[in-house]
């Protein structure tokens, strides 16, 4: 019986020939809808903070600098491409990219830091159009997550101190 | 109603000692009881009610009422009812009566109750350290709502080791691990070896616990979650993402609408198929038999493809939200799909009718790893460990969520017991998983994905759910809580209890042996991270090292 078996199996393998790729020289193409990198549109955000207030990975920041300027930082380095971020995004700001093979030597490559102009805005919230309850922020007002350490602060202010808060964010001005 | 019959005889039984039920629905039933009788209803519960053992929940509840909650969680499957018994304890020093000695099942939970949250289960024969690492310092109790999420504790010593059991006389200690390729996990057994035959065992594992319970009780929220607890595990993400949703839905009493039961069943479904056909490859190639290795692989591949054009990813679908799902099957997935799923049943026929007559494959499988009913009783063994035992339980039958209660499909069970009864089982439920989908497909009716939620969930509610993994039941309990996040959320993957029937199987048989018996209740497998060309004109190797390989996925050149 079993040599029956061997043969049958020989044959299964025979009919299916090669299938492999010769990745990563050439990757299998992804599909339309596939979750790759979160790209930013700095054109579009206006800074409402809804993807930092539903990204799962914490992976999005927010840093007031003053009155005026919104720091908008993607992390990068744990984001785990769910794409919620970019549901969530009433502006339609977020994409998800076909990016996957993201592997790097300097996470620089891979960071997005969008500086948005906020003018008179008190950070109050109503911007950001929550699909349902539960998506609701819970940190209104100005945000100051540590930018630096690259690590959220889980508080928000209702009113900027007069003073720079923190001086080691560096803003390039072309 | 059977929940109200089985709480009118434990009444019976126990009188005031039962201080409280709730009754929210089908299929739950929650009983509050005296922390002096907890023991003896378990018992009850267990041994004459004959119900499943599942897991013991550890919940600090002071800010809210005070008090410490122990719950056990049983199910009675026969009559679709999950229940849970729980029972709250003083603030401080809390003591709980160890139930192991009746329920050996809660082993595990029990030590983990006292790790995590640092209530003590009197009574308990073998209270060591399970879950915490060795450095960590005794009396610090990381799920206690007093400590800070991201808090390290003072007085950890990385130095410390940990303290491992003497082998029986005339035994020789073999090391398993500290990782093994058959395991998602890294784990280490301590094997007492006498000649060739494993007389016994150590499991030191818990290596990976990477907090997740924690972080969602105090970081991450409802919405948040699913996401998280998909990664959870690597090969059956998708069901502890749908069953941590169902928890809280079963708790928030919210009804998802029917288009997104079926898709999150075909989801399942998808799992299921693309887990078994791993798993069935992965188990032969233990065993040394390549080929059926790497066909189950080839057939496999479509069907991680599918799933990216449904979802977005091969492997994380990040389907659910609470009271809905986010991707729509459409009718041109809907075409394709039927289409993988006539070939993959084209294709998967040959094999099983190949290999379930070799003879060679169950040379290394009959007899091997044996689980018997009792043991499946005693230690809370699930899905196909259970079913190849001819325990008939899967919980898309039994507590049916999603679609399930819509479809139509059977339960394999065999009676060997042995590692070769797991090999029929998740080959033929992969006919089961085709027939699935088909329905699913025929039956799904139109309309809204999500259920819009317009209020905050309510406060302070209890949630089971059950989910019929490839590998067995994954249990979820949810309390429901402030700041839009739960207060406490319990996951127990299949292989929580499937792990502790290990050591029965193992005993007694061939070293060489252990790492099949132990691949056949939840194999993964690890990446490599180089990769080796050979030229074949010149027969030159190169070993690429990890910056030209990340070049060359960079560029596409060499
Ligand atoms: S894709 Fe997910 S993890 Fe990544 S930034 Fe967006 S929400 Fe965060
Ligand atoms: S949700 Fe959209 S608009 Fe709002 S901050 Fe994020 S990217 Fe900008």
């Amino acid at each position: 019986m079993s040599v029956l078996s061997k043969l049958k199996e020989a044959v299964i393998c025979l009919k299916a020939g090669r299938v492999t790729l010769p990745y990563p020289a050439q990757a299998q193409p992804v599909p339309e809808k596939f979750r790759g990198r979160p790209i930013f549109d700095a054109a579009k955000c206006t800074g409402c903070g809804g993807c930092a207030n539903n990204c799962p990975a914490r992976e999005i920041l927010l840093f007031d600098l003053c009155q005026e300027i919104r720091i908008l930082q993607y992390l990068g380095r744990r984001c785990a491409y769910c794409g919620r971020c970019a549901d969530v995004c009433p502006e339609k700001a977020i994409t998800m990219s076909h990016e996957f093979e993201t592997g790097t030597n300097s996470i620089g490559d891979i960071q997005q830091r969008v500086e948005l102009f906020m003018s008179t805005c008190q950070r109050c919230g109503r911007c950001f159009k929550e699909p349902s309850t539960l998506e609701q922020l819970k940190l209104k007002g100005y945000r100051v997550d540590d930018v630096a350490h690259e690590r959220w602060v889980f508080r928000s202010k209702s009113y900027l101190e007069t003073e720079p808060v923190v001086d080691d964010i560096k803003i390039e001005m072309d | 109603m059977v929940a109200r019959e089985k709480l009118s005889r434990l009444k019976e039984k126990f009188g005031t000692a039962i201080q409280r039920a709730d009754l929210p629905g089908a299929g739950r039933l929650f009983v509050f009881v005296e922390p002096a009788a907890l023991k003896a209803i378990c018992q009850h519960v267990f041994r004459d009610l004959d119900a499943r053992y599942i897991i013991s929940i550890g919940a600090d509840d002071r800010p809210f009422s005070g008090k410490f909650m122990v719950a056990h969680n049983f199910a009675f499957d026969k009559e679709s009812l999950l229940t849970s018994i729980a029972t709250y304890l003083p603030a401080d020093n809390p003591k709980v009566d160890s139930i192991s000695d009746v329920v050996p099942a809660a082993n595990w939970a029990e030590r983990e109750i006292h790790d995590l949250i640092g209530i003590e289960p009197v009574g308990h024969r073998y209270l060591k350290r399970l879950v915490l690492p060795d450095g960590w310092p005794d009396g610090v109790h990381p799920l206690r709502k007093d400590f800070a999420w991201n808090q390290v504790p003072e007085g950890y010593d990385d130095t410390r080791e940990f303290k491992f059991d003497e082998p029986p006389e005339g035994c020789t200690v073999v090391p398993f691990g500290p990782f093994h390729p058959t395991l998602d996990e890294p784990a280490h057994f301590r094997l007492y070896i006498e000649g060739e035959m494993v007389r016994g065992c150590e499991y030191r594992g818990f290596m990976v616990h990477r907090g997740i319970e924690k972080l969602a009780e105090s970081v991450l929220t409802y919405n948040d979650i699913p996401m998280m607890a998909e990664r959870i595990c690597g090969i059956c993400g998708c069901v502890h993402n749908v069953a941590y949703a169902q928890a809280v839905e079963s708790a928030a009493a919210i009804k998802p609408p029917p288009r997104a039961e079926y898709i999150r069943t075909i989801m399942l479904e998808i799992e299921r198929l693309h887990s078994h056909l791993l798993w069935v490859g992965l188990a032969c190639h233990i065993v040394g038999f390549d080929t059926l290795f790497m066909q189950s692989w080839r057939i496999r591949e479509p069907i991680m493809w599918i799933a990216e054009k449904i979802s977005g990813n091969r492997k994380t679908y990040a389907l659910c939200v609470i009271g809905g799902v986010r991707w729509d099957i459409t009718p041109e997935v809907k075409d394709e799909l039927r289409k993988l799923l006539d070939k993959l049943e084209a294709e998967w026929t040959p094999v099983v009718a190949a290999v379930s007559k070799d003879k060679n494959i169950q040379k290394r499988t009959r007899g091997v790893g044996i689980a018997d009913r009792a043991l499946v009783k005693n230690m809370g063994l699930v899905g196909p460990v259970a079913r190849s035992a001819g325990v008939d339980i899967d919980c898309r039958r039994d507590h049916p969520y999603a679609a399930y209660d819509r479809l139509d499909f059977e339960v394999i069970t065999e009676g060997g017991c042995d590692v070769w009864s797991r090999v029929l089982v998740r080959a033929k439920e992969v006919f089961e998983s085709i027939k699935i989908i088909r329905q699913c497909l025929e039956k799904m009716e139109d309309g809204p994905l999500q259920l819009t939620i317009k209020d905050e969930l309510p406060v302070g509610r209890l949630g089971l759910s059950s989910v019929e993994a490839p590998r067995g039941e994954s249990h979820h309990f949810v309390i429901t809580g402030e700041n839009n996040r739960p207060r406490r959320w319990r996951v127990r993957a299949p292989t929580y209890q499937n792990l502790q029937g290990i050591p029965a199987m193992i005993k007694d048989q061939q070293l060489a042996d252990m790492t099949i018996s132990l691949g056949s209740i939840d194999p993964c497998f690890s990446c490599t991270d180089r990769m080796e060309t050979i030229d074949l004109k010149s027969g030159v190797t190169k070993v690429w090292t990890q910056e030209e390989l990340l070049k060359l996925t960079r560029t596409k050149k060499t």
